[in-house]
């Protein structure tokens, strides 16, 4: 049987490899990718609750229609992100987040 | 306006007008002057102004705040007045032997170390008398950074290690004070004065544990700032390093104010926590190490700088034996030390100084023959080696013969105790610094000359301050009484014998 | 009994002290002002307080108190004196000495360069001596030894341009502190047993009914240790063994020095404390045996060295050496016998008897030293001298008077009958001592006609020998008068008119007699044949003359239990002390910041990864931690 615990272990390996990524990955754009794969990993998640979640014989419809409201604003995200990411490379002449460190001090 | 009042705003005055750009050398020296007679005034005048009155003399009290109660309060009784006089002798000294080639800044730093140190010895308010000390510690950090000897990269490193060791003992202090301030602040709100505190002290005394506790901290804040082992690491470089008023003002007086705080806070207000077993052995551990320790590795040096500064280090082991003694004649004897030792220390590194600024070098294995054109330096020395080292006739023997006797008090008894074990090993002391003094002096004035280093006696202009130092030392030594009947019944209120 | 004189008043006593501080202090300050004055400033001081001692001989016994010094309620140090027999003798020696020797350096000192500072030092010696012989109480019997320390110190170093002056003077004060350090704790102790009274008279009564009477039977080792605490002080003053490589070094002051200081009063002071403080020793028959023993030792073994030596000041430094040697160990002795036998001790004491003649005839053998010296133009060695009796009669005539009184001429002589009392209490007390003190006679007689022989008889061996004159009258009368007072003191009546303590003679040991006078025939003899005539040193023991490599084996002492300790030590402190205390704090400062400047690097992954350890701990907190603590 596939049980809930199946579906979040798998979210949950998602998201940690999404996290690890954003981490330690050196591009910003593979860094962008990672932080999608965030958000899918809690899509999944939000899948996994509605289609477990059962009420009166049928899966409990808010959750998934959370994960639409999750969609759209990760698309959102990634148009205003990836503008940020090509005005950087536009300053910095690159996508290594290293050169980004405007924070330092 | 209590004299004492204008004996500590006088140096800060001073400081002001010769930054603002007055004459240097005849504003500080001036200023010194007019110090120095002022307290010799309070001290003949002490007798007359104290008569019939417990406590302090020459009082006077401006309030800061109110809650917490902080007043800028004076008062002299005779501790505090012996050392204001070390502390005008002393700065005087300091002020008249810097040179005219050296910049503003020397007395400037000067009478401010001079002014903290007065004003905390002066002080009857324990936020004042932290806060004065702070004062004292700042000048030195920066005279020692900028215009220390040696090479830039060496003496700003000796000025960081100096203030941040000396900083974290004050905070260690600080802690300490603010203990005491909350346990003996009677009344609902918080009081620094010290009166105020002693007689709460009186009425609730804390039980003895809790005694041997805060007066553990007390001593460790302020040993760090006595240099006691051991958490006496910043002292010798500092000394070796700093310019040459620093290093005596210093060494010869804001050095005494962890032992004045020991004997005007700690001990009055926790009289059983010093005698606790754990609390005196390790305090005789911990002298023990200054004299012994430090002793030998005075021996090991191979400069005259090296080897003052680490003598002052190693005796500060016989002044903290008076402190755990704490009998009556052991105290007052730690007094008149302290005394004694500002004064012979404050010479002798008068003496390097301009030793220094003559020849270029105080490497003993260097110097040699330089008793034969400079007769009375030598004489000055000498006066400031064997006081240091405890010659008879002058003022450092009358203390350690107090402190010794002092210590050996138990009458009737035929068995030795822990303290007595302890000054039969100080003892030797006594002869590592006649060793460590007599080399110096052999390699140094006896002797052929050495090529190329001549030195010539100084003029008698700048000879009189030194003289004035070697005078006091051998009237205080041949008289000891005179600065001892200042010292009324301060010091009877602590421990009985 | 000499019938009683007019009241000692603290007058004179005081004004004996003070006199010739305030005359070095006038020196001291003044001498640019001053100049030829000082000397005869610092003579007519010496004199004052010759004059003054007299007038103390014919006084009362009495206890008065001169100057405050410190006091705290009921604790007192305060400059009190003593005047009783014995201080009033040993003034007397002091004084009269000194004043010959001040005449003498008149002379001496002529074409120094430093004449006025060594007249300066002679004055604070003379304080100094004076403070030591007065002292009622042994914290002002302290003060003043080290102050004879402080004066040796300058008048040995006067030419401090030689390095071996510097060093000499060095050594005498440091061996001295050694000694100094004992001397404290002996009196620590002494004050703490005594409920806080060191006074001479307080002691005595402290010993004979107070609180240490009891302490005497019961507390033997405390007893014991404070003896020899007390005893320290008389091992560095009078150079015992093992604490004697001070003296003959001290031959590097100029001879006048030796004469005063080394042969006649500071030295003397060892004894003269041991014997004023008589009771203490009685008290511990232990230690008694060892001062005896050590004494005797002492003795015996300078009287060996001294059978090598070449240098006419040599000679005479381990003659005194050894004859201090038979002063303590005479101390020792009575000390042994006075307890054994449980009664008083008379008036009289042969160790201070022996110190009374020995001065006068040893100050008059180095000032003699002194004279020869002067006269070959400062040549030392005896090899080089020779024939002196036809070029200086005086000086041969008066040092032959000291020769013969130190080996002790039976019958004639000072020194025979004070080195029988010393050999009859040995021969009573302890007799493996006794034939230590006989054997020693024999050097010592050995020796002396050695150096006479070489030095006065046969032919001059250099050209300044053949030149030598008698020396000038200034520097001549002191002998004289010396001789003199030697000579005179072989009489009872002229030593009772002084002071001098004169033992009861003992019940006429025959024994005594035949022994000491069968030493000095085999000594003098073998010391004539042997070295008539000749003109270098037949004998050649290596072991004697090299002083028993002490000063080679301590320097090997103090350089590695003194100098590789302090550097041990020094590496110890600072790899330890200061790397704990404040290295190592320092160390994990900058590390810690080294680590926390992540923070401020401004690398975005850094902070994405705090942030996500953050939440994890906050998540982990709110679930599994706080719902255990009950929210």
């Amino acid at each position: 049987m596939i049980t809930l615990s199946h579906y979040l272990i798998v979210s949950g390996l998602l998201f940690a490899l999404g996290l690890a990524g954003v981490v330690a990955r050196r591009n910003i754009i593979i860094i962008y990718m990672c932080l999608e794969m965030m958000l899918s990993a809690a899509n999944l998640t939000l899948v996994a609750f509605s289609r477990f979640h059962v009420l009166a014989g049928l899966p409990d419809y808010s959750a998934q229609a959370l994960v639409f409201f999750t969609i759209t604003v990760a698309a959102a995200e990634v148009a205003v992100g990836l503008a940020i990411i090509v005005a950087l490379y536009r300053s910095k002449q690159s996508v290594e987040v290293e050169s980004v460190t405007k924070l330092q001090g | 306006m209590s004299p004492l009042e204008i004996v500590i705003l006088l140096p800060l005055l001073a400081a002001l007008a010769i930054w603002l750009g007055a004459p240097a050398r005849a504003t500080s020296v001036g200023a010194a002057v007019i110090n120095l007679l002022i307290v010799l005034g309070l001290v003949f005048g002490f007798q007359a102004a104290s008569a019939g009155k417990a406590g302090f003399a020459f009082e006077s009290a401006r309030i800061v705040l109110d809650n917490p109660a902080i007043t800028f309060g004076v008062g002299a009784d005779g501790v505090a007045l012996i050392l204001t006089l070390l502390t005008s002798l002393v700065t005087l000294a300091a002020v008249w032997q810097i040179g005219d080639d050296k910049p503003g800044i020397y007395h400037i730093s000067s009478l401010l170390i001079a002014a903290g140190a007065l004003g905390a010895f002066l002080s009857t308010d324990v936020f004042f008398l932290y806060a004065f000390h702070e004062l004292a510690l700042i000048p030195t950090f920066l005279m020692i950074g900028l215009y220390g000897h040696g090479e830039p990269e060496h003496r700003k490193a000796v000025a960081w290690k100096t203030t941040i060791y000396l900083g974290a003992g004050s905070l260690v202090l600080l802690a300490g004070l603010m203990w005491l301030v909350l346990e003996f602040s009677g009344g609902g709100k918080l009081t620094f004065d010290l009166q105020a505190l002693r007689a709460q002290a009186a009425l609730t005394p804390l039980p003895v544990e809790k005694q041997a506790q805060i007066f553990f901290v007390l001593l460790l804040g302020f040993g760090t700032l006595v240099s006691l082992f051991p958490l006496h690491s910043w002292a010798a470089p500092a000394y070796a390093t700093a310019p040459t008023p620093v290093a005596m003002l210093h060494s010869g007086v804001l050095k005494k104010f962890g032992l004045y705080g020991l004997l005007r806070i700690a001990l009055p207000l926790l009289p059983q926590g010093a005698q606790v077993a754990w609390v005196q052995e390790t305090l005789l551990f911990m002298l023990l190490g200054n004299i012994l320790v430090i002793g030998l590795v005075t021996i090991n040096q191979k400069r005259l700088d090296d080897v003052l500064a680490n003598s002052s280090v190693m005796h500060m082991g016989y002044i903290f034996l008076g402190l755990a003694a704490g009998t009556e004649i052991a105290l007052r004897g730690a007094v008149l030390l302290m005394f004694a030792h500002g004064v012979s220390i404050a010479l002798l590194f008068a003496l390097a100084g301009r030793m220094r600024n003559q020849l270029g070098t105080l490497e003993l294995n260097k110097l040699g023959g330089l008793g034969e054109h400079a007769p009375a330096f030598t004489v000055l020395f000498a006066f400031g080696a064997f006081a240091s080292i405890g010659l008879p006739g002058l003022a450092n023997f009358a203390g350690e013969v107090m402190v010794f006797v002092g210590s050996f008090m138990n009458y009737g008894s035929a068995s030795f105790g822990a303290l007595q074990w302890a000054v039969v090993v100080s003892l030797w002391g006594v002869v590592m610094s006649a060793v460590y003094m007599l080399r110096a002096c052999r390699n140094i004035f006896h002797g052929s000359a050495m090529t190329g280093l001549f030195m010539r006696d100084p003029a008698l202009s700048q000879r009189l301050p030194l003289i004035m130092l070697a005078a006091v030392l051998l009237i205080v030594g041949c008289c000891p009484w005179l600065l001892l009947n200042l010292l009324k019944s301060d010091l009877a209120a602590v421990v009985a014998p | 009994m000499t019938p009683p004189a007019q009241e000692t008043s603290a007058s004179l006593p005081t004004l004996l002290l003070l006199l010739p501080f305030l005359t070095a202090l006038s020196i001291l300050i003044g001498h640019k002002l001053l100049k030829g004055a000082s000397v005869v400033l610092s003579i007519a001081s010496a004199a004052l307080c010759f004059v003054i001692s007299l007038m103390l001989l014919d006084a009362r016994d009495s206890a008065p108190i001169l100057l405050p010094f410190i006091e705290i309620g009921k604790f007192r140090i305060a400059l009190d004196a003593l005047i009783d027999q014995q201080s009033r003798g040993m003034m007397f020696i002091v004084t009269s000495i000194g004043l010959l020797v001040h005449l003498f350096s008149l002379g001496y000192m002529k074409d120094d360069e430093g004449k006025v500072r060594f007249f300066g030092s002679l004055s604070l010696f003379m304080f100094s001596m004076t403070g030591i012989v007065l002292a009622g109480n042994l914290f002002m019997m302290f003060i003043f030894w080290e102050l004879v320390g402080l004066s040796s110190y300058l008048l040995i170093g006067h030419w401090f341009e030689k390095p071996s002056a510097a060093e000499a003077c060095k050594k005498a004060f440091l061996t001295n502190r050694i000694g100094d350090f004992g001397f404290m704790i002996g009196i620590l102790m002494l004050f703490m047993a005594n409920h806080g009274d060191v006074s001479f008279i307080g002691l005595k009564s402290g010993f004979a009914e107070g609180p240490l009477h009891e302490m005497t039977q019961t507390h033997t080792t405390f007893m014991m240790l404070a003896a020899l605490g007390i005893f320290m002080g008389a091992v560095g003053k009078s150079a015992q063994f093992p604490l004697h490589v001070w003296l003959p070094d001290a031959m590097e002051g100029p001879t006048p020095v030796s004469a005063l200081i080394h042969a006649a009063t500071m030295v003397a002071a060892g004894v003269f404390m041991l014997v004023r403080c008589s009771f203490v020793i009685e008290a511990s028959p232990d230690a008694a045996t060892i001062i005896a023993w050590i004494g005797g030792l002492t003795a015996l073994m300078a009287a060996l060295m001294a059978t090598q030596q070449n240098d006419i000041k040599r000679v005479l430094a381990y003659s005194t050496l050894s004859q201090l040697g038979y002063m303590v160990m005479a101390v020792g002795l009575l000390a042994i016998q006075v307890s054994v036998s449980h009664h008083e001790a008379g008036p009289g004491h042969p160790a201070m008897f022996h110190l009374y003649t020995h001065a006068f005839f040893k100050a008059m053998l180095f000032l003699g030293s002194g004279a020869i010296i002067y006269a070959c133009h400062h040549e030392q060695n005896i090899w080089k001298m020779g024939g002196l009796m036809k070029h200086m009669p005086v000086t041969f005539a008066t040092f032959a008077i000291g020769t013969a009184s130190l080996m002790g001429v039976p019958f004639i002589t000072s020194g025979f009958w004070s080195k029988e009392s010393i050999l009859g209490v040995g021969f009573e007390a302890c007799r493996p001592l006794f034939w230590v003190g006989v054997f020693t006679a024999m050097l010592t007689a050995f020796y002396m006609t050695r150096m006479f022989v070489i030095t006065f008889l046969g032919k001059p061996r250099t050209e300044n020998a053949h030149h030598a004159v008698e020396a000038p009258i200034i520097m001549v009368l002191p002998l004289v008068v010396l001789a003199a007072l030697t000579v005179l003191s072989t009489f009872e009546s002229f030593n009772r008119l002084l002071a001098a303590m004169i033992p009861n003679h003992a019940e006429g040991h025959p024994t005594v007699m035949i022994a000491s006078i069968a030493a000095l025939i085999i000594g003098s003899g073998a010391g004539f044949f042997l070295y008539k005539g000749k003109d270098s040193d037949p004998l050649n023991i290596k072991l004697f003359a090299n002083k028993f490599y002490f000063d080679e084996i301590y320097a090997v002492i103090v350089k590695v239990l003194q100098d590789q300790l302090a550097w041990v030590v020094t590496g110890l402190e600072r790899m330890f002390v200061d790397g704990i205390v404040a290295r190592l704090p320092a160390f994990i400062a900058v590390r810690l910041g080294s680590a926390a400047r992540v923070l401020t690097g401004g690398h975005l992954q850094a902070y994405t990864f705090l942030l996500g350890a953050g939440v994890l701990m906050v998540i982990y907190l709110v679930v599994f931690v706080l719902p255990q603590l009950g929210h």
